[in-house]
């Protein structure tokens, strides 16, 4: 064979290799697109995690609202409710843009949740004088929009399931089950406090001081204690029902003061299992 | 034998008919020339009618009737200048379709790519291939040129030819650099921000320069349309014209370089004589170059479908309220980068690459050696070969850990969790995240989470997650027990800590936290970073 037809040989076999090789990729192309719009929304609410660190102050650092001030955003009522009760006639998350971009001059619910005042929730795009991006906003409606397979209903949960706890701290509780507190601590709202926002003392351990089981039973032996709990069960129980009766130096941010008749006894001892469970 | 007479009669008018068309179609061949050609056989008429398409052809007019032996020698050559050409097509090809899916504004560039890759068939591919053969334009550009200046290929009658070369790798550069922004993430925002900020180091006409490049003080959308701009119209037909130029010279006038031994007369008779024997262009150099193509395509196929060199990077959209820690420029500017770690950026950045410029155009004129072999030129070829070994360390220093202190506490952290790309801790399975406070201590523990269960046939614990912990309990218990390590190094007294959250389903939240006493005020210090990690992140 002459060079020329070694070359048309070999030429026309790399073609069909490559047309072969461009063939193969294409069957894989639905997935590959797939997968990446996956990822792509994996990292719009990564993203949005990071901004909400914005909202958190009013909205909770979960989502779960702030009594009186505003409204939660991860429990079923927004996702299902709301729409009807504002008239939105679009879907949740351009509810969440649109209420994001503009926020809010006076608030719809001033009985329950009054808001920061004038503005009720201020604007945050940049459009209106915020400081946010639309991508940005897109990316914090896609974080709260992965609330809403696991949004709670507080509705229900209003009703108690017994008697209220009340602020006698020397009752004795039932067996506690801190899976079911750990699930409670968050629907109570207080995880917003008592993780990572300097608020409230954490619970789990830091640097300097131990985890919450350890630092119960040494807060009764401090001199400054001025609460009646002889033992780190009741020194949590007090800490709950009557959070008023010893604050921790440095945390002036008072705790609501109406768990005793929000939960049952049986809350009450799931919950307090649960903080003895955190390391 | 009327009916025979007449069906030959046809025959005969419709394989002349046919000729005709094929002669029309190639531009001169006719049928059985043209399948001679194909077969490498001889020319079928007198005189040549391969030569013939030369002349009436338009794209073969610019090609020459044929090379002479000497210079189709492919150890002299390596193709090199084909390739770069080869790429530029590529690039222009696959930029077009590019083109299609793109929209030049800072609220719209970054969704427009992440629409490409999550919902064009093909898009990534474009989009790599374009990148793919960006960075082999540059690299071919480079060596083309170092070949023609180790042959002594820019003397005499080709130093105006060098000038356009000159040209061509400068418009290279620009063209990558310049498409090098339009992305708009992080990566490309902050590489040309860098980049640009040398054009104000120009004395004199420095701030309005930048204001001409950026169209503002700072990047924004006027900046990201001049860059669009440059890179889509004015360098492309810059590199046309000044390509064109530079192949007419080639072709027309001092042909492809022989051998410096044979193009100076001094080899053998009868090497003379077998490097002087001509090879057509048609069929002989036609069928190579076609053949080079399909090879060059199925390497750049080949190199996306086998994902060879990784898919081409897209940070977070760019934020220019936020510098990242580490700022890369590609890789073909860490040369730049590095020089610029030695002095100062108007002096580093512009006035020394001036003389760069300079002297990479005043080659053939201060090189007044009239021999071409590098045998004889010693001088020429010793000072290139210590330009390019200059250029590849001044490359290492570009990089960004070479010559930057970086805090210890900030530089750990980035490591396990860099701001962008995928790092240790985003490659460990979202299912070994498993929620707690791990403390630096002496020793790291042998598994971290001991009683994690992830499957029915799975050990229990979670060894890639004690894997990254160990690293970061490691790399923080050495500094702050090596006495030894530089100041900014040192985390006397410190406390580490490794904390992973239930955030949201599939969203974890890591908090990295280091506290130490500073070496010098001795006051406490905290660094920490907060991580959102989703389930489906996925790999970069």
């Amino acid at each position: 064979m002459s060079r020329v037809q070694i070359e048309i040989t070999l030429g026309a076999l790399l073609v069909l290799v490559t047309g072969a090789l461009l063939v193969v990729y294409g069957l894989g192309e639905e997935e590959r697109m797939e997968r990446l719009e996956r990822e792509q929304q994996a990292r719009a609410i990564e993203v949005g995690a990071e901004l909400f660190e914005l909202c958190k102050d009013c909205h909770g650092i979960q989502g779960e609202g702030v009594p009186g001030l505003c409204p939660p955003l991860n429990d079923k009522f927004f996702f299902t409710e709301r729409m009807k009760e504002v008239g939105w006639s679009g879907s949740v998350e351009d509810y969440i843009v649109a209420t994001v971009s503009g926020g809010r001059m006076t608030s719809t619910r001033p009985e329950r949740y009054a808001g920061q005042g004038l503005p009720a929730m201020p604007g945050w795009s940049e459009d209106y004088g915020g400081p946010l991006r639309a991508d940005q906003i897109r990316n914090i409606a896609s974080f709260i929009m992965n609330w809403e397979s696991t949004a709670p209903d507080r509705r229900e949960e209003g009703v108690l399931a017994g008697p209220p706890v009340g602020t006698d701290i020397t009752i004795s509780l039932p067996e506690g089950n801190a899976e079911n507190g750990a699930a409670l601590a968050t629907a109570q709202g207080c995880v917003a406090c008592h993780v990572a926002t300097p608020t409230g003392p954490g619970w789990a351990s830091s640097a300097s001081t131990p985890a919450i089981a350890e630092r119960a039973a040494l807060r009764i032996a401090q001199a400054d204690y001025t609460g009646t709990a002889t033992d780190a069960g009741q020194y949590l129980l007090e800490s709950i029902v009557l959070p008023q009766v010893y604050v921790v130096e440095g945390y002036l941010t008072p705790m609501p003061a109406d768990f005793g008749s929000k939960l049952t006894a049986q809350d009450a001892a799931d919950i307090i299992a649960y903080m003895l469970t955190i390391k | 034998m009327l009916n025979s007479l007449k069906l030959q009669d046809l025959r005969k008018k419709a394989a002349q008919a046919l000729d005709q068309r094929v002669r029309i179609i190639t531009a001169g061949l006719g049928i059985n020339e043209l399948r001679a050609a194909l077969r490498g056989d001889p020319p079928t008429e007198r005189p040549n009618p391969r030569y013939k398409v030369h002349t009436i052809s338009f794209l073969f007019h610019i090609r020459p009737r044929y090379y002479e032996r000497g210079s189709t020698i492919f150890a002299h050559t390596f193709r090199l200048g084909f390739f770069t050409t080869f790429a530029f097509v590529v690039e222009t090809i696959t930029g077009l379709i590019l083109m299609i899916f793109y929209t030049p504004s800072p609220s719209e560039a970054y969704g427009s790519i992440l629409n490409l890759l999550s919902n064009v068939p093909f898009g990534s591919m474009m989009r790599d291939l374009h990148r793919l053969g960006a960075e082999a334009m540059v690299i071919f550009t480079a060596l083309h040129m170092l070949r023609t200046f180790l042959t002594g290929s820019y003397k005499k009658d080709r130093s105006f030819t060098w000038l356009t070369g000159v040209i061509l790798l400068g418009i290279t550069l620009f063209l990558s650099f310049s498409g090098y922004l339009l992305p708009w993430d992080q990566l490309a925002y902050w590489a040309v921000t860098i980049g640009t900020s040398m054009a104000e180091a120009m004395p004199l006409i420095g701030n309005q320069a930048n204001l001409l490049l950026r169209g503002a003080p700072d990047i924004g959308a006027g900046g990201l349309l001049r860059f669009y701009l440059l890179h889509v119209v004015l360098l492309p037909l810059a590199a046309i014209l000044v390509l064109s130029i530079h192949y007419y010279k080639v072709a027309r006038e001092h042909g492809i370089s022989q051998p410096a031994h044979i193009e100076e007369g001094k080899a053998s008779p009868e090497e003379m004589k077998n490097a002087k024997q001509r090879i057509d262009y048609i069929p002989d150099l036609l069928t190579h170059e076609v053949f080079l193509t399909a090879l060059g395509m199925f390497l750049l196929v080949a190199a996306i479908a086998f994902n060879i060199y990784g898919p081409a990077p897209l940070e977070h959209i760019a934020n220019p309220q936020q510098t990242p820690l580490d700022t890369k420029a590609p890789w073909y500017f860490w040369w730049l980068q590095g020089m610029l770690k030695l002095g100062d950026k108007t002096l580093m950045g512009v006035i020394l690459p001036g003389v760069m410029v300079a002297i990479l155009v005043g080659i053939p004129y201060i090189d007044r050696n009239p021999h071409r072999s590098m045998f004889k030129r010693p001088w020429a070829v010793g000072a290139g070969l210590l330009a390019t070994l200059v250029i590849v360390v001044l490359s290492y220093m570009g990089l960004p850990e070479f010559g930057i202190p970086h805090a210890a506490a900030s530089r750990i952290i980035q490591d396990i969790i860099p701001e962008e790309g995928l790092g240790p801790l985003r490659a460990v399975p979202f299912d070994q995240l498993q929620p707690g406070v791990y403390e630096v201590g002496g020793t790291a523990p042998k598994n971290l989470c001991p009683d994690l269960i992830l499957g029915p046939d799975q050990p229990r614990g979670c060894p890639e997650l004690t894997e990254v912990f160990k690293e970061f309990n490691d790399r923080i218990i050495r500094a702050t027990t090596v006495a030894n390590l530089p100041k900014h190094e040192r985390l006397p007294n410190v406390e580490a800590v490794m904390l992973i959250e239930d955030w949201q389903r599939d969203l974890r939240k890591v908090t990295m936290r280091i506290l130490w006493d500073d070496v010098d005020t001795e006051a406490r210090k905290t660094y920490e970073r907060h991580v959102y990690l989703h389930r489906f992140h996925g790999g970069e």
